[in-house]
């Protein structure tokens, strides 16, 4: 028995904890995929979101926003409503985790020999495999009223780049919610972000329709960024710089996020 | 048995699976454990006994690198607590207070999750799985999930979650606390024979009878500090006393009948405003008999008494008595 523990207490090699850790993270990706699947008006509900807001925006508001454009409006709407989606599906990564975070199989979690990460990480690519559910269904919503894909390479680039900035900001939320620990006050935080990123952006209306001092911010905020992206990859405009940076914030936001989400996880 | 114990529950021994020395552990100005040490082996269950407050559930974190430990220090099967978490943890189970197991997964689902976390093989982990279901006769509802489980359910699937790797030290924080009678002596059964092929368990409770009938040793803890410990059979005989309760009709005899009483007993203790004696009895009817004849020759009138067994209470109020404080 001795001899087992001694080669227990021994730290493994790089290589192993690598692949355990990937071996973690799917673990987890697949108990979170099970919860999701399991809490059926949750998911709808998450789901639908991004066809709402397209929906909302393009009936409500298309024609006073639209008219200012001088492009076909829905063309203009669907790829921002990719990333509108994406955010609020992000949201939804802080408060599932606060409520799960404040359950008791997280401890048990912590007294496992497993990644910590793995817990924060399960959750985010499960909610990022989510949101693309979501954009595909705006996607399709928005073909039925008009919008169309240059090409599938161009459909690809965009929802890829749309779930990825959206996975960006799920690990703003994961340290969110690891630190308050509370699906009411994570959801009331989201008021800080959430809306002036989505309002105050280029989704909608182009910057130039904006006040002088915000149009800066409005132009160079990530969900501008990316929808900017998205938008010329769609419509077959050269995109090469706005993916650029589109991939510069998504990695930025990754550098700065992931690291504190889980240095707050571990302290508890 | 006797001869293994020793002084605050800590033995020299090859064979020890956990070792705690000094352990402390402070919130804010709250001082939770103090200066607890305990040894536990193989083969044995380990009992921390007290009340609600007295420092159980952090004494487990602490061991189980739930909580950073604040002084003193601590080793799972050799290996240190403070230096080298993650190898700790690859050779615990913790069934902590709350139940911990997926709410939204099924039972057989729950225990293939941390089949995987603790990376047991596929097949070895499949034959596992159905090998504890089976055991633990969790066959009927294995498949639902366990946000549909009766408590007792809830808290089997969270005990077996903690063996699924087969770990060689196994911590209980109140495993049957919430659990109807039977559930509570089939639990009990279960662990006795855990503990019989091998596994080191610590087990906290706040009951006397499930520290007596499943400890091998057991310590009394008390806001943090130990109060006694030693083997069941060792506590059993300084513990186990019944308590006959007796009130008198008027107040003016009361310390009359505290004299009367204690030529049978001593410790006997008086409330003047319920007019109440307790008097601790070694041999519970023999005695009690004696003292009530005694009261009835000494003209003492009595209202009712009633013969009790002791209460964690008794047991704190002996033991700090002796102590001479409190
Ligand atoms: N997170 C905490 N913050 C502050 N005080 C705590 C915390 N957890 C426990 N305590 C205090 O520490 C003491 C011991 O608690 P605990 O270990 O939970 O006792 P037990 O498990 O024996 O009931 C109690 O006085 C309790 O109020
Ligand atoms: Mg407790």
């Amino acid at each position: 028995m001795t001899t087992t523990h001694a080669a227990l207490a021994r730290r493994p090699g790089f290589a192993t904890r690598f692949k355990w850790t990937l071996q973690d993270i799917a673990t987890m990706t697949w108990r979170d995929l099970i919860r999701t699947w399991r809490q059926p008006e949750m998911l709808t509900f998450a789901v639908i979101m991004g066809v709402f807001f397209l929906l909302l925006f393009y009936y409500v508001f298309g024609g006073a926003i639209g008219a200012g454009t001088g492009v076909d409006y829905i063309q203009y709407l669907v790829p921002g409503i990719f990333v509108i989606t994406t955010l609020t599906g992000a949201q939804q990564t802080g408060t599932g985790l606060a409520t799960d975070l404040s359950q008791g199989v997280t401890d048990r979690f912590r007294s496992l020999p497993m990644s910590q990460m793995a817990v924060l990480g399960g959750r985010t690519i499960a909610d990022a495999l989510r949101n693309t559910i979501s954009v595909v269904l705006v996607a399709i919503v928005g073909y039925m009223l008009g919008f169309r894909f240059v090409s599938i390479g161009a459909a690809i680039g965009a929802i890829v780049l749309s779930v990825g900035i959206g996975f960006s900001f799920s690990w703003m939320n994961a340290a969110i919610a690891a630190k308050v620990k509370s699906a009411e006050m994570v959801g009331m935080l989201s008021m800080f972000w959430l809306f002036p990123l989505m309002l105050a952006s280029t989704v909608f209306t182009p910057a130039e329709q904006m006040p002088g001092w915000l149009q800066g911010f409005a132009k160079w905020q990530p969900i501008s960024v990316v929808a900017d992206a998205a938008r010329k990859l769609s419509d077959g405009i050269p995109a090469g710089e706005a993916v650029l940076w589109s991939i510069v914030w998504i990695l930025a936001l990754l550098v700065v996020f992931v690291p504190i989400a889980a240095a707050v996880y571990r302290r508890g | 048995m006797t001869d293994r114990s020793s002084r605050d529950g800590v033995v020299g021994s090859a064979s020890v699976a956990v070792s705690a020395r000094n352990l402390g552990k402070s919130y804010g100005d709250t001082v939770a454990v103090r200066d607890l040490s305990f040894d536990a082996r193989a083969g044995e269950v380990m009992g921390l006994l007290g009340p609600n407050g007295a420092g159980k559930t952090t004494t487990i974190k602490m061991l189980t690198t739930l909580l950073p430990i604040d002084s003193g220090s601590a080793t799972i099967v050799g290996i240190d607590v403070a230096a080298q978490p993650d190898a700790v943890r690859r050779v615990i189970g913790l069934a902590g207070q709350f139940a911990a197991v997926d709410e939204k997964l099924t039972a057989q689902e729950n225990l293939e999750m941390f089949g995987r976390l603790y990376k047991i093989p596929k097949t070895e982990r499949t034959q596992r799985v159905d090998h504890l279901i089976d055991r633990f006769d969790m066959g009927e509802f294995a498949d639902r999930i366990a946000e549909t489980y009766s408590g007792g359910q809830r808290r089997r699937l969270d005990v077996v979650a903690s063996l699924i790797a087969s770990p060689p030290v196994l911590f209980l924080d109140e495993p049957t606390t919430g659990l109807d009678p039977r559930s509570r002596t089939e639990l009990w059964d279960e662990i006795a024979d855990l503990a019989t092929q091998g596994t080191a368990v610590v087990l906290t409770t706040q009951y006397l009878d499930e520290a007596d009938r499943l400890s091998d040793r057991i310590i009394i803890i008390d806001e943090g500090v130990v109060k006694a410990s030693g083997t069941s059979a060792e506590l059993k005989t300084s513990l186990e006393r019944d308590v006959l309760e007796v009130h008198v009709v008027s107040a003016e005899d009361l310390d009359r009948a505290v004299e009367v009483a204690e030529q049978v007993a001593s410790g006997v203790s008086s409330d003047s405003e319920d007019r109440l004696l307790q008097i601790p009895l070694t041999d519970g009817s023999s005695q009690s008999l004696a003292v009530l004849r005694q009261f009835d020759a000494s003209d003492i009138p009595i209202d009712d008494f009633q013969l009790r067994r002791p209460t964690l209470d008794d047991v704190f109020l002996t033991l700090t008595a002796t102590g001479g404080n409190r």
